[in-house]
This record gives structure tokens, sequence and C-alpha cells, in this order.
């Protein structure tokens, strides 16, 4: 349906409500290959739903999203990665465990499992993804044993497992302390930088959203009834490109944040100092 | 300090967890020894020794009738009895429970039967399982299994629907398929909480276990408590009551070692039992 | 340490106490109670409680006497037996192996009736009493029925080594006998005559073959009964005034036998079925009798013998003689410095000659 060759995913007319409560509507998307697109918005704005929607988690009440052109699939599939805030890895495997799962589902359709030389090999091969990740010494811990920007680490990792040409990410330094923040920042973006997928990531840290993204998308909502607030869904505000230096934007963060609600002031001295 | 933040030393702690054990035995024996002041061959109070001695004779003296250790042979029947119906119920709360807990169609349609089914009190249906299973170890089997099968799946399903959804979801973007998802996660992440199940529906299992061996059998511990009741050898009874509850106690143990070593990773976080 | 220990000791002794209190009282004293459980030959005992005649007679006494029914027979003897009650109904058989076995000096202070019948052997597909051979056979292990089952096997030159017994329940037994693998049982009415009308069922051995041995008994304690005579006469009066009142044919005869049917589950036809078939004692001559007979102490000797042999006489018995048990005549059965349980008529005697 588009014609545009490098336009990776098309959103048209979506809409999504939950018994007959809007929480999305209107919303009309065109996204390059290799963007990075940051996603906020107050809580409740459907954000998160938006992301779900696009894992194929949840399905749209109305409207489409194309994948290269083609609808998407009605359930998650490899080409799309997905890193939670939480339960992102899987808390009975331990670390290369986590990392050689998705090389074993492939290898092994019934078992679910390699062993002896092909398993020492699938050990072999994430060796480098290890060390990338800092997590060589904890290979053979469990996630709990983690702390919790290790554990971010290693879904990041375990997530790209499958080369996904598309990588969701769901407010995934949420619960991180902004120093492991800042680490983290670099990796995804060393990362992205490497492998070229399409990101969207959605944040409540509206610096962390302009530090990292190409592209930011604010949901909000644009039409009010006062009697009765549920009545209509929310859909993007906001959409600006943030390839340009920081200064020259007409809209910095803070003026987003109010805009929507945000506390904008309170990460600003730990996402800016990089 | 006050008490709540005193905390016994471990010596302490060990002295204070025996002193009610040590307390209820001298309890005994003097209740005992008061009531065999009265009467000297009384049954209902019978003194240490003479336990000991019955629990001797059971052990290690063969019996006159059967030649056979009385005591070792119900232990083994009852146990195999025991683990017989535990090992029915685990595999039917593993298969089904699993079926339930994560493939929606089969939860609509067994959820609720199964809901209906696990209230039944399982002795009132026992002439049913006469008729059924006979009265040999199919019955007694039978018996624990639906004694303790309903609660077991439904606590797998459950356990299954408590598996984080994200992890679920994370497993279908690496590709895997259902059935490598429910070998490579849903199991893995069920099993421990599957062996909790076990340690819990032991403790109805012994119960039923001791009911179908008061019913009809040859041997079995409970054949014996409720052959031996017939004429009030308390004697008897009493070393056997302690001996199943240690069974029980050891059973229980075991399963809990098992699941440390096994699933260390369930017991990284706080472990309550 | 020890004066800490000694302390303990005491409070314990004193939380225990209660335990003992029940116990055996050798004293004169004015509240007793008797129990009794469900069977053909002792539904008078609830009749007694429930229509005042045991009022009456206590009263007479100036005592009072309270007859419980209990649902388990073997509960109510271990009740008996723990000091709980002041008399039990119960077998001769029983009540060697359980209060006698166990030290409480016991007295048969009524004789009520004998089982004619109402124990026996049922096989199915079977007609033979020596065609059991070989076969498991559901039963009340160490009840009446293995002893009818032993004496029955004697008959036919069987032994127990000959089949497999397998205790049953008697609650399960009629859900027992319909499963397949249930051949053949031994049992008591009414579970006897409702099994044996099952088509395959055929009754190849009955008590009736052995008359007497199975006894019914109102057993009480023999320090009590030495203690209090008017516990002793007010039972056996008031019992042997039922017994007249429940042979009688007429209007009273009849109301009372219906009430006890009704109240053992089944009609007044019923129930008189089971009388057919228990030799009940109706007069108190006719029990002063059977006690005094000759035949009384060579079936005791047959039950010690098999409760012996069964392993149940009482604490590391060392022979079937090691209880024993005294007769009218003065003759004793087994030790006779253990003497527990007694056969002792005067009470009924006392009845028959119209003393109380």
């Amino acid at each position: 349906m588009t014609g545009s060759p490098d336009i990776k995913l098309s959103v048209r007319g979506l809409e999504k409500s939950y018994d007959r409560t809007p929480i999305l509507e209107r919303v009309e998307l065109d996204v390059e290959s290799g963007s990075f697109c940051t996603i906020v918005g107050a809580s409740g704005c459907g954000k998160s739903t938006f992301l779900r929607m696009l894992l194929s988690q949840e399905l749209p009440t109305r409207g489409e999203i194309l994948l290269d052109g083609h609808a998407l699939p009605d359930e998650p599939t490899p080409d799309r990665g997905i890193v939670f805030q939480k339960y992102s890895v899987f808390s009975h495997l331990t670390v290369s465990e986590n990392l050689i799962l998705a090389s074993e589902l492939e290898r092994a359709p019934f078992a679910g499992r390699l062993f002896g030389v092909k398993r020492r090999q699938a050990r072999e091969e994430i060796s480098e993804l290890l060390q990338r990740i800092g997590l060589s010494a904890a290979a053979d811990k469990y996630p709990a044993q983690l702390s919790g920007g290790m554990q971010q680490r290693l879904a990041i990792a375990q997530a790209l497992a499958k080369k996904p040409s598309i990588l969701l990410l769901d407010e995934p330094f949420g619960a991180l302390d902004p120093g492991i923040r800042l680490d983290m920042h670099e990796l995804l973006l060393g990362l992205w930088n490497e492998l070229g997928m399409t990101i969207f990531m959605v944040t409540h840290d509206i610096h962390e959203a302009f530090k990292l993204g190409t592209r930011l998308l604010v949901f909000d909502k644009i039409r009010h009834d006062p009697q009765v607030p549920e009545a209509y869904g929310a859909t993007i505000t906001y959409d600006l490109p943030l390839a340009t230096p920081l200064t020259e934007l007409t809209q910095g963060p803070e003026q987003i944040a109010s805009a929507i609600g945000l506390p904008g002031q309170s990460d600003k001295t730990n996402t800016m100092t990089s | 300090m006050r008490i709540i933040n005193r905390k016994p030393s471990r010596l302490t702690a060990l002295a204070l967890g025996l002193l009610p054990f040590v307390a209820t035995i001298i309890g005994y024996a003097i209740a005992s020894h008061y009531r065999r002041l009265d009467n000297p061959a009384d049954k209902l109070l019978p003194s240490l020794e003479s336990i000991g001695q019955a629990f001797w004779r059971m052990a290690a003296i063969p019996d006159r009738r059967s030649g056979d250790l009385l005591l070792w042979v119900d232990t083994f029947d009852s146990l195999w009895r025991l683990g017989t119906g535990m090992a029915v119920s685990t595999l039917l709360a593993l298969s089904l429970g699993i079926a339930i807990g994560f493939i929606p169609h089969v939860r609509s349609a067994l959820a609720p039967y199964l809901a209906t089914f696990s209230l039944i009190p399982p002795i009132t249906i026992l002439p049913i399982l006469f008729i059924t299973f006979g009265l040999g170890e199919m019955a007694k089997i039978a018996l624990i299994v639906i004694g303790t099968a309903p609660v077991m799946i439904r606590s797998t399903a459950q356990a299954v629907l408590d598996i984080p959804r994200e992890m679920i979801i994370k497993a279908e973007t690496l590709g895997a398929s259902v059935w490598q998802m429910t070998v490579r996660l849903v199991i893995p992440q069920v099993l421990p909480k599957m062996i909790t199940a076990l340690r819990m529906g032991l403790v109805p299992a012994w119960i039923f276990l001791i009911s179908a061996e008061a019913i009809a059998s040859t041997t079995g511990l409970g054949y014996r408590i409720f052959l031996v009741r017939r004429y009030l050898a308390m004697d008897v009874i009493l070393p056997y009551v302690v001996w199943i509850t240690l069974l029980a106690f050891l059973l229980d143990r075991a399963l809990l070692l098992l699941s440390r070593r096994s699933f260390q990773w369930h017991h990284l976080g706080s472990d309550a039992l | 340490m020890l004066k800490s220990f000694a302390k303990a000791s005491l409070l314990a002794a004193a939380l225990s106490l209660p335990l003992s209190v029940g116990s055996v009282q050798a004293e004169e004293k004015k509240d007793f109670k008797v129990c009794w459980s469900i069977y053909v030959g002792w539904m008078p005992w609830g009749y007694l409680q429930d229509s005042g005649l045991i009022k009456k007679w206590a009263d007479k006494y100036d005592i009072n006497v309270e007859i419980v029914q209990i649902n388990d027979y073997v509960e109510s003897i271990n009740q008996y037996t723990a000091g709980e009650y002041d008399g039990c109904s119960m077998t001769n058989m029983d009540a060697l192996s359980i209060p006698a076995g166990g030290g409480v000096e016991t007295t048969a202070l009524i004789v009520g009736d004998y089982s004619n019948g109402n124990d026996g052997i049922i096989l199915k597909d079977k007609t033979e009493l020596a065609d059991i051979k070989g076969q498991s056979v559901n039963l009340v292990e160490l009840s009446v029925s293995h002893y009818l089952l032993a004496r029955a096997l004697d008959t036919v030159d069987l032994s127990e080594r000959d089949l497999t017994v397998i205790n049953t329940s008697d609650a399960d037994m009629i859900a027992a006998y319909a499963t397949s693998d249930v051949t053949s049982v031994v049992t008591w009415n009414p579970l006897l005559s409702e099994i044996e009308a099952q088509p395959n069922a055929t009754k190849v051995f009955d008590s009736a073959g052995i008359p007497g041995e199975i006894i019914d008994i109102m057993m009480v304690n023999t320090e009590t009964l030495a203690d209090n005579p008017a516990f002793g006469k007010a039972l056996v009066g008031a019992w042997y005034e039922l017994m007249g009142i429940m042979s009688s044919e007429g209007d009273e005869g009849v109301a009372a036998r219906t009430a006890m049917a009704e109240a053992s589950g089944t009609n007044l036809p019923g129930y008189d079925a089971q009388l057919a078939t228990t030799k009940m004692f109706y007069t108190p001559a006719e029990a002063v009798a059977f006690t005094n007979a000759p035949e009384l102490p060579s079936t005791m000797k047959f039950v010690a013998e098999f409760l012996f042999d069964k392993g149940i006489l009482g604490e590391g018995a060392p022979s079937p003689e090691f209880v024993g048990v005294s007769f009218p005549d003065g003759s004793i059965y087994g030790d006779k410095n253990n003497v527990k349980l007694r056969f002792d008529p005067s009470f009924m005697q006392m009845a028959a000659d119209g003393a109380l």
C-alpha cells in the first residue's frame, strides 16, 4: 500500500478500545527503516498499548499496521524483538542458557535443547556477545543473582538473538539507577549503530527520549469531553524529528513535558551529562 | 532488650524446638504411670517400655503366622501405594494442569468440570470405586489419586497462569513453537511449584491411604492400625502413628531438598517453606 | 535444675490426672453408665433407656443408670476398657481379648443370647464350604466372623493357611461383595441376609453349626459390681422385665419389637427374622442354665486358643491359658492368679428367683 521503499512500518487509521472505551484513535504513522522512535506520554495514554500492538501481543480494534508493506501477523514473531521492564529473561535459565535458547529452539525443533558438541558450539558462539554485554563472568548465574542493569543487558542481547528488524522496548530502563541507565544508553546506541534495526522505545523519561531517539512521538488526548473524560482516546500529538541538534528545536524537553503534564526536570542532570 | 528482638542461639533454638516433644513424652509417661497404678495391664496408655517392645516385635521379630517382619512389610506396601498414587497424580497434574493453564480452549472445556469434581469428598464415592476398580490395589491407588489429583491439577494450572506473560511473549519472539515453549519454559517454570503441590498433596494422600487400607486390605500401616484397634493395642498403634509421622516428615523434607537441589533458581529469592 | 524438673513433673501429673480418674473406681457410687451398639440381641438396651424402664429400676435401688448407644462396636468396647463406662454389651470372645486381655476385670452380668445363624459364611457361585479352599475371604479380621471361619474350617479339615483373609470393614461389606474379585465373605446380620439375597450367593456355614459359641453378653466391671450390687440388680431387673414384654405376642410386645426394629433400621418382619437366628434367653432361668452348662468352659477354651493363635490375647501372652476365666462351678480355665473374666450367674439367679 505504501509506496516508498524505505518505509519500514506504517500505521493507518489505528484505533484501540477496551469494552468500548477508546484508548487510541486516529493514529497515522510512517517510520523509515533504521529509525529510533522514542515514545512518551502521560500514564494511561496508550503508549504501551501501541507498543503491544506493534508486537501483535494485542490486536487493533480498527485500522492496520503494515510491516514492509504487509499486514502484521496476528501473534508475536521473531522479526520483532522485545525487551520489557521486568520478566524479560527466563528466570530458570542461566545467563548463557538464556542466550543460546534461540539457537537451541531453531536447531532442535522437538527437544528444544542441544546436547554435547552442538551445545558447546552454541555456547562458543555467544562468548563474544557475553563479553560485549559484560556478562562473561556471570555466564553461569541465574537472572535473580544479577543486578537490574545486568538483567536488562541480558534481555537486550537475548531480544537481538533472532536478528529482528524491529526492536521494541517497553520502559526498559525504568527500574534502573541513573548511573546504570547511562551505561545502558551507550550499549543500546552502540548496538543500534551496528545492526541498524528500527527501534521503538516507550519511556517515561522525556530526557532519555530526546537523547536516544531520532524521532519523538508524543501520545496525548486532543479531544476532551469534561462530562465523560473517557469519551475519547489518545493519538500522536507531537511527531518531532530529533536528528538536528537540540538547540535548534522549537520544542525542547521542558516544553513537551509541560504540554503533556510530565515531570520534565527530574532526571535532567543524569541524562544530559553524556 | 524487647523480647521480639531477642534471638535464640543455635543451641537454644534446638533445645526450644525439642522442648514440646520432650514435654509430650514426659506427660505421657506420667499419665501412663498413673493409669497403670490402677491396672498394670492398662491398654489405653501402655508404658514406654512396652511400646518399645511392641515396636521391636513388629520391626525385628518375624510374625508367627506369616514369618514376615510386619513393620517393614506394612511400610513397604503403604509406601508403594502412596508412591504410585502420587506418581499418577503428579503425571495428571503435569499433563492436564499444563494443558488447562496454557491452552485457553482446554481451560474453557475442563476448568469448570475440574473445579466441580475436586469438591467431591472422595470417601463418599467409595462404593463406585470398588465396583470400578475392584477391592485390590487399584481401588486404593484410585482413592489416593482422586483425593489428590484435582487439587494438584488446579494448582499446576494456576502455576502456569502465574508465569509472567512477558516470558511467554519473549519465547514467541525467539521463534518457539507451543511444544518448545512447553518443554523449555512452562515445565521448568512449573516443576518447583509442582513439588510444592506434591508436598501439600501428601497430607491428604496419607489420610486417603490409611482410609483405603482400613477398608479392605491384608497389609499396610493403616491396615495394621485398624486391625489392632480391635483389641485396643495402643502399644502397637502409638509407635505406628509415630512411624507414619516420621515417614511423612522425611518425605516432605526429601522433596524440599530435591527442589532446592534441582531448582536452585526458584529458591534464590525469599524462601517461605 | 532438679527442683525445676520436679516442679515440671508435678505439673504434668496434675494435667494428666483427669486421664486417670476416669478409670476403674473401686468404691460405692450412685451414677453408672453402660454402653451398647446396634445388634439384634442388644436392641433392648436402647429400648430400656427410651421407655424409661431402666429409670424405674434404678430409682428402685436409688441409683442413676444411663444407657448410651455408641455407633461403633469396637469403639464401645474400647471405651469400656478405658474406664469410661461401667458396662458394655459385647461377645464372649471380645470380652476375653479386649478388657480381660487388657487387665480390666470383667464379669458377665447378663448372658443375653447366642448367635444361632446370625453369623455366616457366603460363597459366590460355589455351594460347598470345602470350595473355600484357595479363595480370598473378606471379613472383619479378628472378629467373631474370623472365629466362625476358623471353627468352620475345622469341620472340613482346612486351616487358615489354605486361604487368604482380607480384612474388610463391615460398613463396606455389601459393596465389596458386589465387586468381581470378592468371592467369599464372612459376616453377620443384617449384612448376612442382605448378601445372601443376591442370586449367586450361597450360605455354606453359619453359627447354627457351632451353637452357643458366639455369646452376646452385658459385661460389667467386676470391682464396680462387687462394690455396688444395686447396679447389677437394677440392670438385671430391668432387662428381664423387658424380656418378658418383648417375648409376648401381645400389643405391648409388638410395640417394643417394632421400636427396636426401627431403631436398628429395619421393620418388624425384618427384625423378627433376625431374632429367629438369634437364641434369645427371654427368661433368667434359661440364661442361668446356659451359664451353668458344662459346654461353656470348652467354648471359652476354643476362644482362648483362637485368640492366642492370632496373637491378640494380651501383651506377650505366653500361652492360651495366660488369662484366667472362672465359671459358676468354681472351675477356672487358664491362669488361676490372673482371672480377668468371670461368668457369675448370681444376679440372673436373683431374677429367676423373683428376688429383685
